[in-house]
């Protein structure tokens, strides 16, 4: 142990840095990691979704024929008007965000400015349901018309997009009902609870702006 | 933060030109078929998305953030990054029961799809745990 002492030199390889705090240093707002983590899981959702695109377009360019007759059976109508109940849903859903950034999980009122997160969630989870009712009317209309999983390659394609799409809205369903729960069950309501429900909130829109790239190819280009 | 920002951008405008050329190539190649290839096509495109979705809100965190973070700076000390990074939850069981009941889910897929039924049982179990942990009990608020 002794004789290593001499092998230490002094340390004039090594700069060090000055403790002395920067003039105009400013308080800084850490991003929450819950949120970039959201929107970062989200882009590879984005890619998940490419997948399936991908799938769709290979199975249309292979067999056009088929595509002419198998989407001659969608009702474009019916898809269109449920279409438009999950946008509104996006919206009714950022509502509820507001509510949340004001740090107010329920009403104060039955005017819809003094409506709490609970709320406007309950609403969205009632169009969002709907959506789903919609899409399980149609499945059901389609299969009665031998458009099934199994039956060509138009089934697989269509029932693999929007399927997986109506799972993803089953889950963000999940998600408002627990969200919900925590409005009413937490004590204080804080910034903890108004970020899971910005999160879900952020994985709403992205789930509608999915159908809505997934509604212009199956049903607008056909 | 800036850099991260910046370097998502470029990356979206790679792939986009990326895309368009990817577009023109099978559009020009005859012993292809001359038509547009679905998949690269697509795949290249949604990374285009990926990529400004990231950069997009990166870049509107960096400006909510008011200034530079302690990490991005040349001049910063090392406890000038101690502050809170986010809530963690210490001592939690519920995500270890939530990674194995996904983990139970997976082998009922494979193994036998009865097994399936009692993973969903655990993961609702465990996700309404994990959920509501701070809600109630010692440390509810």
């Amino acid at each position: 142990m002794g004789d290593s002492a001499p092998d230490i030199g002094h340390n004039g390889q090594v700069t060090s840095t000055s403790l002395s705090r920067p003039a105009g240093f400013t308080t800084v707002n850490r991003p929450s990691v819950v949120a970039v983590g959201t929107i970062v899981w989200l882009g590879s959702e984005v890619m998940f979704f490419a997948g399936l695109f991908a799938i769709y377009f290979t199975l249309r360019s292979t067999s056009p024929e088929l595509w002419a007759a198998q989407s001659a059976k969608l009702t474009v109508p019916f898809s269109g008007v449920n279409t438009c109940i999950l946008i509104a849903s996006s919206f009714s859903c950022q509502f509820g965000v507001f509510a949340a950034e004001r740090l107010q999980p329920r009403r104060t009122s039955w005017k819809l400015k003094d409506w709490g997160m609970a709320e406007w969630f309950f609403v969205t989870y009632v169009m969002g349901a709907l959506f789903v009712i919609g899409q399980i009317y149609e499945y059901a209309n389609l299969v009665s018309e031998h458009v099934s999983l199994s039956s060509d390659a138009y089934g697989s394609a269509f029932y693999l997009t929007t399927g997986f799409h109506g799972l993803h809205v089953t889950c963000g369903l999940i998600a408002f009902l627990l969200v919900i729960g925590r409005a009413y069950s937490a004590k204080n309501f804080g910034h903890k609870e108004a970020t899971s429900a910005i999160v879900v909130s952020y994985y709403w829109h992205f789930v509608d702006v999915v159908w809505i790239g997934l509604f212009s190819i199956i049903y607008l280009l056909k | 933060m800036n850099a991260t920002v910046k370097l998502f951008w470029i990356l979206a405008g790679f792939c986009a030109v990326a895309t368009a050329g990817y577009i023109v190539w099978g559009l020009a190649d005859k012993e292809f078929g001359g038509h547009i290839e679905p998949v690269g096509t697509v795949a290249l495109a949604l990374v285009t998305i990926l990529s400004v979705l990231i950069a997009f809100y990166i870049g509107r965190v960096y400006k909510a953030q008011g200034g530079e973070l302690p990490e991005d700076r040349l001049d910063a000390n090392i406890d000038d990054g101690e502050a809170e990074q986010g809530f963690f939850s210490p001592w939690s069981w519920w995500p270890i029961m939530l990674g194995a009941s996904a983990a139970l889910m997976f082998t009922g897929l494979a193994v036998g799809s009865w097994i399936c039924f009692i993973a969903v049982a655990l993961a609702a179990v465990s996700i309404v745990g994990l959920i509501f942990e701070y809600q109630r009990g010692y440390f509810a608020h």
